[in-house]
C-alpha cells in the first residue's frame, strides 16, 4: 500500500544539483541533504491506523447471570504495530548518491541522486562529460599544496607580468591540451574517420586519460589577482590548483589558488544549483521536475535518431547558456 | 632556479602586509610568515623574449647542425639518425632567417658582425662555401656537421646586413640589404646566375658570385630545385637556371645562366611574393592575384591548362579563395593563404583533408578548426604557410606550428615516423615566429613566451 510518505519518496527520486559551500567535506553535505529529505518524507501524515478484528469476551455483568457459554463479540480494534510511535518513522534511510566529488577547499555544483536515480548517476559519473570551473589565483606566492591555505614556500615578484604574457602562456597550455585530447582519443590518425571527427571537434578520449583541459580562458586580471575559466575532463581539484601553480612558473614567478568553484557539471549548471537554505524536499522536488522538463526540451530540439545504439543510452548535445556551449554525455533513458 | 637572486623588497612587504591586503586565510601564523622572508626576482620588468632555433628531421647529412647525432661524443651514446621532435640548436647570434635545402641548412643573422651566415649539412657542391678542413688547407669538408661560417665576399662587411637566405638542391642564395644577391654552389644549369663552365668541379670551390643584371634592388630570393627566382623592389620577377619544365618562366625550355626578367601574364604586374621548391613556381601580386608557371604534372596548374608544363607565367583565376596574401609550393602540392587567414591546398599527395583526398585541381579549404579554432578561440587564423618537398607547415597568429604531409625521415617533427593526413600541432617550447621546410628536415625560429 502506498502511503503518503512513499508517494513523497517517489517524487524525490531523481537527479538534482546543490551548491556545496567551501570548507565543508562533501560527505557532510550529503548527510545533511539526506537528513532534510527524510524529515520531509516523514513529515507526511501517517496513514490512518489499520483496523483489525478482535474477538472480545463479553463483559462480566452479562456473565454474572449464570450462563456457562463463552460469548465473544467482534470488535474493530486499531492495529498499533505500524504506528509511527511504535515502529518509528517509515523511512529511516534513503540512498542519496553523489556524482563527481568536490574536495574540502572547493565549492560549486555537486550532483546528487536519490533512490532509483543513482543508476543514472553512475552512468553520468562514468561518462565523459566536461566540467567548468572558475579558478581564482594570486601571483607572487608558492605554497606546498598549491592553495593559499598551505605552507608558504617562496615569494616572488610579479611586476613584469602583463595580461598579454599571461594570455600567451594560457594559449600555449591550451595548445598542448588540445594535442593531448587528440593523442588520448586512441583513434588511428591515418583514417578518414579520424579527420572528420577532428574537423567537428569530436575527437575525445573515451576511456582512461589524464586530466585534460578542453578550454582555458582568462576572465579577469588585476595583478596580483587573476581569474581563469577552465573546461576540463577527468580532473581533480588538486590538479586545477596545480595548473595555477604551473601558470605562475611559466611566467617566471609563482602563483597560488585562492578558490576553485565548479560552475557546471555535465548538464547541471550553477544557476539551478540549490543553496543551503533550499536543501529541503519541496525545493528538491521542484529542482528535479525542472531538470526533467529542461532535458525533454533539449531532447526535442536535438533528436538524432540515427545514432541510437542498442543499449538504452543516447548520445546527445545540449546548448548551454554557460560560457561554453557544447557538452557531450551519455544518459540513461529512465531519467 | 639558477637565475634567481635574493632581493629584500620592502615595498612588497608593505603591499603584502596585513593592513591593506585582505588575507584570504584566517590562520594568523601564515599571515605573519607572509611579512617575513625574502622575495625572489627571477625576471626583470624590461625583459625581452629570447630567440631560439629548433631543428628536427634526418641528421646524418649534418643538416641539423648537431655533430653528436652523427659522431657521438661519448662511446656509450649511439648515433641518432632521425630527430623526431624539435631539438634546440645553440647559435651565437639571433637568427633572423633560415632556409632548408636538399640535405643542408643555411642560417643568417641581421647582425653587423663579420660572421653573418652559417651553413651545415651537405657541401659536396660548395653550397655552404669553402669549409677548410683542419688537416689540409686546400680541401673542403663534404659534410659540415656544425653551423659553420660562410665566407661572403662583402665589400663593406661591417655595414651590410643579410636579409634573407634561400637553398635549393645544390645551390644557395644570400640576399643582403645593400650589396645585392650572392650565389654559391652548383652552377651546372646556370642556377647561380653566372656563365656555366664546362667540367667545372664544384666541390672545394671558392667561388661565391655576386649577381648582376637587376635593374632594382632585390627584395626576395627563392630557390627551386635547380633554378632561382628573384623579386625586385618594383615587383618585377627575374629567373635563371634549369628550365626544362618551364620553371624559369622565360618562354623557353632552355637553361639560363644570367637573371632575366620574367614576362607572360606577369608583365607590368607588381608581385609581392614568389615561391618555389621543386619544379613549379608561383607568384602573388600585390592585389591578391595568383600566377603560376613550370611543372604541372601534379595538377598544380591544371585549372588553366591541360599541358604538363607552362613556360610562361599564367594567371590562375580561382573563385571563392578571396584575396591571396601568401603562396607556398612544394614538389607536387600548392598551398595559399588568403587575407582572412584561411588555407587552401591543391595538387597531388597528402593535402591535409584526410587520406581520401590525394589529388585536387582546384583549391580545397582546410577547415580552420584543425588549426585550433573553437568556441573558446574563435579568432585563431593562420599567419604563414610554407611547403617542403612533400609536406606543409602553417604558423598561426598564436605562435603554434601545424604540419601535415608525408613524414620523410621524420621531417614533420611530431614524434612518430607515420605520415600525417591532417594538420597536427608540433610541440615547440615557445612562440613560433617562422619555419623553414626542407626535404627531410625542418628548422623553426622560436621566441620564448615571456
Amino acid at each position: 500500500m502506498t502511503t503518503p510518505s512513499v508517494r513523497v519518496f517517489h517524487k524525490l527520486e531523481g537527479l538534482f544539483s546543490i551548491y556545496k559551500p567551501p570548507g565543508v567535506h562533501w560527505k557532510l553535505v550529503r548527510d545533511t541533504v539526506e537528513t532534510n529529505l527524510l524529515k520531509g518524507i516523514n513529515a507526511a501524515p501517517p496513514p490512518g491506523p489499520r483496523q483489525r478484528v478482535q474477538f472480545l469476551a463479553e463483559p462480566t455483568s452479562v456473565m454474572a447471570e449464570g450462563s456457562s457459554e463463552l460469548t465473544l463479540s467482534a470488535a474493530s480494534v486499531p492495529a498499533l504495530a505500524h504506528h509511527p510511535l511504535v515502529s518509528g518513522p517509515e523511512f529511516q534511510h534513503i540512498g542519496v548518491g553523489v556524482g563527481h566529488r568536490l574536495d574540502v577547499f572547493s565549492s560549486g555544483v555537486l550532483v546528487l541522486g536519490v533512490g532509483q536515480a543513482n543508476k543514472a548517476l553512475t552512468d553520468l559519473y562514468r561518462s565523459h562529460v566536461t566540467r567548468d570551473y572558475t579558478l581564482e589565483g594570486e601571483l607572487g606566492m608558492a605554497t606546498d599544496n598549491f592553495s593559499h591555505t598551505g605552507r608558504l614556500i617562496e615569494r616572488t615578484t610579479y611586476d613584469h607580468i602583463t595580461r598579454d604574457k599571461l594570455e600567451r602562456v594560457l594559449a600555449m597550455m591550451q595548445g598542448s591540451n588540445q594535442k593531448a585530447l587528440l593523442t588520448y582519443s586512441k583513434v588511428d590518425m591515418s583514417t578518414q574517420e579520424a579527420y572528420e571527427l577532428a574537423v567537428k571537434g569530436e575527437l575525445r578520449p573515451d576511456g582512461k586519460s589524464p586530466p585534460i583541459m578542453t578550454g582555458l580562458r582568462l576572465l579577469h586580471f588585476q595583478p596580483p589577482h587573476f581569474t581563469l575559466e577552465v573546461q576540463c575532463l577527468n580532473e581533480t581539484q588538486r590538479y586545477l590548483c596545480r595548473i595555477l601553480h604551473e601558470v605562475g612558473l611559466e611566467l617566471r614567478s609563482t602563483a597560488v589558488c585562492k578558490g576553485v568553484r565548479r560552475t557546471r557539471d555535465g548538464p547541471f549548471t550553477i544557476q539551478h544549483a540549490l543553496t543551503h537554505q533550499h536543501w529541503t524536499s519541496p525545493d528538491v522536488i521542484q529542482a528535479i521536475r525542472q531538470y526533467r522538463s529542461s532535458r525533454k526540451a533539449g531532447k526535442a530540439k536535438h533528436t538524432q535518431p540515427g545514432k541510437d545504439t542498442g543499449t538504452a543510452s543516447q548520445r546527445q548535445e545540449m546548448a548551454e547558456e554557460a560560457p561554453v556551449n557544447r557538452v557531450y554525455f551519455v544518459f540513461v533513458k529512465l531519467f | 632556479m639558477s637565475l634567481a637572486y635574493l632581493r629584500l623588497c620592502t615595498q612588497h612587504r608593505l603591499a603584502l602586509g596585513a593592513r591593506g591586503y585582505a588575507t584570504p586565510t584566517n590562520d594568523p601564523r601564515s599571515r605573519e610568515l607572509k611579512d617575513e622572508g625574502p622575495v625572489f626576482q627571477y625576471v626583470g620588468k624590461q625583459r625581452k623574449p629570447n630567440h631560439k632555433v629548433f631543428v628536427w628531421g634526418f641528421s646524418y647529412t649534418g643538416a641539423l647542425g648537431i655533430p653528436s647525432f652523427v659522431v657521438p661524443d661519448s662511446g656509450r651514446k649511439k648515433p641518432r639518425k632521425y630527430q623526431l621532435t624539435p631539438y634546440r640548436l645553440e647559435t651565437e647570434q639571433q637568427i633572423s632567417s633560415a632556409a632548408c635545402g636538399y640535405g643542408f641548412t643555411l642560417l643568417s643573422s641581421s647582425t653587423k658582425d663579420l660572421t653573418k651566415v652559417w651553413g651545415m649539412g651537405l657541401n659536396r657542391d660548395s653550397q655552404l662555401g669553402f669549409q677548410r678542413t683542419q688537416q689540409d688547407r686546400h680541401k673542403s669538408y663534404d659534410y659540415v656537421l656544425e653551423p659553420s661560417s660562410v665566407p661572403l665576399p662583402l665589400a663593406r662587411p661591417q655595414q651590410t646586413r643579410v636579409v634573407q637566405v634561400a637553398c635549393g638542391r645544390a645551390h644557395s642564395l644570400v640576399l643582403t640589404d645593400s650589396e645585392g644577391v650572392f650565389s654559391l654552389g652548383n652552377n651546372a644549369y646556370g642556377q647561380c646566375g653566372r656563365k656555366m663552365v664546362e667540367d667545372e668541379v664544384y666541390s672545394a670551390s671558392h667561388i661565391i658570385h655576386k649577381m648582376e643584371g637587376f635593374d632594382n634592388p632585390v627584395t626576395q630570393v627563392v630557390c627551386g630545385q635547380d633554378h632561382s627566382l628573384f623579386l625586385t623592389e618594383t615587383g618585377k620577377v627575374y629567373a635563371c637556371g634549369w628550365g626544362a619544365d618551364g620553371q624559369t618562366g622565360l618562354g623557353h625550355h632552355n637553361m639560363c645562366a644570367r637573371p632575366v626578367a620574367v614576362g607572360g601574364d606577369l608583365a607590368g604586374v607588381k608581385v609581392q611574393q614568389v615561391t618555389t621548391y621543386g619544379d613549379c613556381s608561383m607568384a602573388v601580386s600585390q592585389d591578391g592575384q595568383l600566377y603560376g608557371w613550370g611543372n604541372s604534372e601534379y595538377l598544380q596548374l591544371s585549372s588553366v591548362t591541360e599541358a604538363t608544363q607552362i613556360n610562361s607565367p599564367r594567371l590562375l583565376p580561382f573563385e571563392g579563395v578571396g584575396k591571396v596574401t601568401q603562396v607556398a609550393c612544394g614538389g607536387t602540392q600548392v598551398a595559399i593563404l588568403n587575407e582572412r587567414g584561411e588555407v587552401f591546398v591543391w595538387g597531388y599527395g597528402i593535402l591535409g583533408k584526410g587520406p581520401n583526398l590525394s589529388e585536387s585541381q582546384t583549391p580545397e579549404l582546410v577547415p580552420p578548426t584543425l588549426f585550433g579554432r573553437s568556441e573558446f578561440n574563435p579568432a585563431v587564423t593562420v599567419s604563414r604557410i610554407h611547403c617542403g618537398l612533400n609536406h606543409f607547415a602553417a604558423v598561426t597568429d598564436r605562435g603554434e606550428l601545424f604540419v601535415w604531409g608525408k613524414n620523410v625521415r621524420g621531417c614533420l617533427g611530431i614524434g612518430k615516423k607515420e605520415d600525417q593526413y591532417f594538420p597536427w600541432r608540433v610541440t615547440v617550447p615557445g612562440h613560433v615566429v617562422d619555419v623553414a621546410c626542407g626535404v627531410d628536415h625542418m628548422v623553426a625560429l622560436v621566441k620564448s613566451v615571456i
